[in-house]
């Protein structure tokens, strides 16, 4: 036994010495654990804040935008959504938080990570005096990534192809909105930040970004995250809406949960709201709605919007008519920030 | 760093500002040559050569005229990217607020070189114009020749005292506080530009030096070049601090 204790010792010794490895593998195991989670999310933001003197402009956001999903960020003017992009895009520097892009906090090699991120913020500016192949020509050059197609591809891609020799001062509104999405996709980013895409296009250019912002994230698992005052386009186009009031992010819901949350109702019209009412109250005791005036809004009763028309009918009330519909997202947005449009 | 100046240069594609800093470097030779034929036919008895219409010549471009242009130029290239909105496309690419700065001022100091051989040349060739008429004293290329160093460091030292004037125009984001600035300066330099005190006053100082004029005045000639060093550097760090911790609203 005695001449076994130092063999033991030797090994128990040795064991031990394997401690801070195995801590060390610990550690980066834990490391490469957390990366796969955060991971997941191509932008997430922890704790955000912005302030300008005593005004809070961004107030301890924490977005979580999912890789290959269209995140749509919705707020009125001034509800801090512009300044959180621009934090996102190095523009603004925040006062508080921090910011990991692709799983990464964006200050660590920024030059690698911003070479997958493809943006436009409010009105894109370039040169004026250059035309728009050589405004691109600039932006590729700077980016180190100068390769001859990438420029000829963007512009046909936005339909400015024929009007390439055009000075970008002479552009319309419409054609400077179609540059900046050529610049912000050119160099195929995986993540594109887009701030008011669509301002300046016509219904045919929206539709027309609308598809290929689309085309984008279905084919190449782009992620997009963009912020409009058009509520029905985010509405066509997001998975997933964040919701910024006075500087902080009140809601980040999914796309198709947000529908299922929505209620149905159906909408009377009729020539006595208070009978209506009455009617409702004698006979259908359960049933949510509201009034007002002559319009009833009977919520999430479908099934008896027959039985409640015939009621209504032998009480003598003339009903001119009966809509089924749906709570959409401006209804939602406006009662989420407590009445108000978005404008 | 090839790319940022190609790109810099690149944006001057087209610009009025070209044709207008010709222009503006050409009135030198233009001014030379009004003064050549006033001297000419009001005082024919004195002959004058060449070397005197070069020497002549750097007084109203490194104090008055050129000055002036250069400052205007500077205002433009660091004013641009904020009044055409640029920098919102260009920062997120990414491209270093340093580099970029960086590319600016070589683009500047290309620029005020290449004036500044514009106004050389000008001055040959309507002295050549003058010679053709009247007969210029001492009118050769290897006479014009000497005095290409001293335009070219001419150019190089009034880079060297714009540099608050870029600071000017990035902070003010325009051409008004610059332009004024360099207004105020040209009447000091106006008023010092036969004053000893002028070699403390650096953009009379730079004159002094490419004319060797310093030593001859009784001060140090490394005084006047700490004097425009300081003023450089001091312009050089507040126009890079500022665009590195300013927030682009």
């Amino acid at each position: 036994m005695s001449s076994l204790l130092p063999d033991v010792t030797a090994d128990f010794l040795a064991f031990h010495t394997l401690d801070p490895i195995i801590n060390l593998l610990g550690e980066r195991i834990k490391k490469i654990q957390k990366g796969i989670i955060v991971m997941k999310y191509i932008i997430e933001t922890d704790h955000l804040t912005k302030r300008y003197g005593t005004n809070l402009v961004v107030n301890q956001v924490n977005f979580h935008v999912p890789k290959g999903k269209v995140y749509g960020l919705l707020g009125r003017n001034g509800a801090g959504k512009t300044t959180a992009m621009k934090m996102m895009l190095q523009l603004v520097f925040p006062t508080g938080g921090s910011i990991r892009l692709f799983g990464k906090d964006c200050r660590d090699n920024a030059t690698v990570l911003y070479r997958n991120i493809g943006s436009i913020i409010e009105t894109p500016g370039f040169y004026g005096n250059l035309t728009g192949e050589e405004n691109l020509e600039i932006l590729a050059r700077l980016r180190g990534q100068f390769c001859k197609n990438a420029v000829p591809d963007a512009l046909q891609i936005v339909g400015l192809n024929k009007e390439k020799r055009k000075i970008f001062s002479d552009y319309s509104l419409g054609m400077k909105q179609r540059l900046g999405i050529a610049a912000a996709i050119m160099h195929k980013p995986k993540l594109l930040i887009l701030d008011e895409p669509i301002n300046g296009l016509d219904p045919i250019g929206i539709w027309e970004i609308r598809t290929f912002l689309t085309k984008l994230t279905r084919d190449n698992g782009t992620t997009v995250f963009i912020s409009s005052h058009v509520l029905s386009e985010i509405e066509q186009i997001a998975d997933i809406i964040g919701v910024m009031h006075q500087g902080r992010l009140i809601e980040e819901v999914d796309m198709a949960e947000l529908r299922n949350r929505n209620q149905k109702y159906t909408e009377f019209e009729l020539s006595d709201g208070q009978l209506a009412v009455k009617i409702i109250k004698d006979h259908y005791r359960d049933t949510n709605y509201t009034i007002q005036e002559n319009t009833l809004r009977v919520y999430g009763s479908n099934h008896l919007v027959g039985e409640m028309n015939r009621d209504f009918a032998l009480n003598g009330l003339n009903v001119t008519k009966i809509n089924p519909l749906e709570e959409n997202l401006e209804e939602y947005f406006s009662k989420l920030i407590g009445g108000g449009g978005i404008a | 760093m090839l790319d940022l100046i190609f790109c810099e240069l690149l944006k001057l594609k087209r610009s009025k500002m070209i044709p207008i800093s010709i222009i503006g470097v050409l009135s030198t030779p233009m001014l030379m040559l009004l003064e050549a034929l006033q001297t000419h036919f009001d005082k024919p008895e004195l002959a004058f050569t060449l070397a005197d219409i070069y020497k002549n010549s750097v007084l109203y471009s490194m104090l008055l005229t050129n000055m002036m242009i250069y400052v205007a130029i500077t205002a433009f290239l660091f004013s641009r990217e904020y009044s055409e909105n640029t920098l919102k496309i260009i920062i997120p690419i990414p491209v270093s607020r340093s580099k970029l700065l960086i590319g600016k001022f070589c683009a500047l100091l290309l620029w005020i070189v290449a004036l500044n051989f514009v106004t050389w040349v000008g001055i040959f060739m309507v002295c050549g114009l003058y010679h053709i008429v009247f007969t210029l004293e001492k009118y050769s290329f290897s006479v014009a020749i000497e005095w290409l160093p001293k335009y070219l460091l001419g150019g190089i030292l009034m880079f060297l005292t714009i540099s608050p004037f870029a600071f000017a125009a990035e902070k003010t984001k325009g051409f008004v506080a610059p332009v004024i600035g360099s207004a105020v300066i040209v009447m000091g330099s106006a008023a010092l530009a036969n004053h000893d005190w002028g070699a403390f006053y650096p953009w009379t100082a730079i004159f002094f030096l490419v004319q060797g004029k310093i030593n001859s005045n009784g001060y140090i000639t490394a005084l006047s070049i700490i004097i425009v060093l300081l003023l450089s550097a001091a312009g050089f760090v507040l126009t890079f601090y500022h665009l590195n911790t300013e927030d682009l609203k």
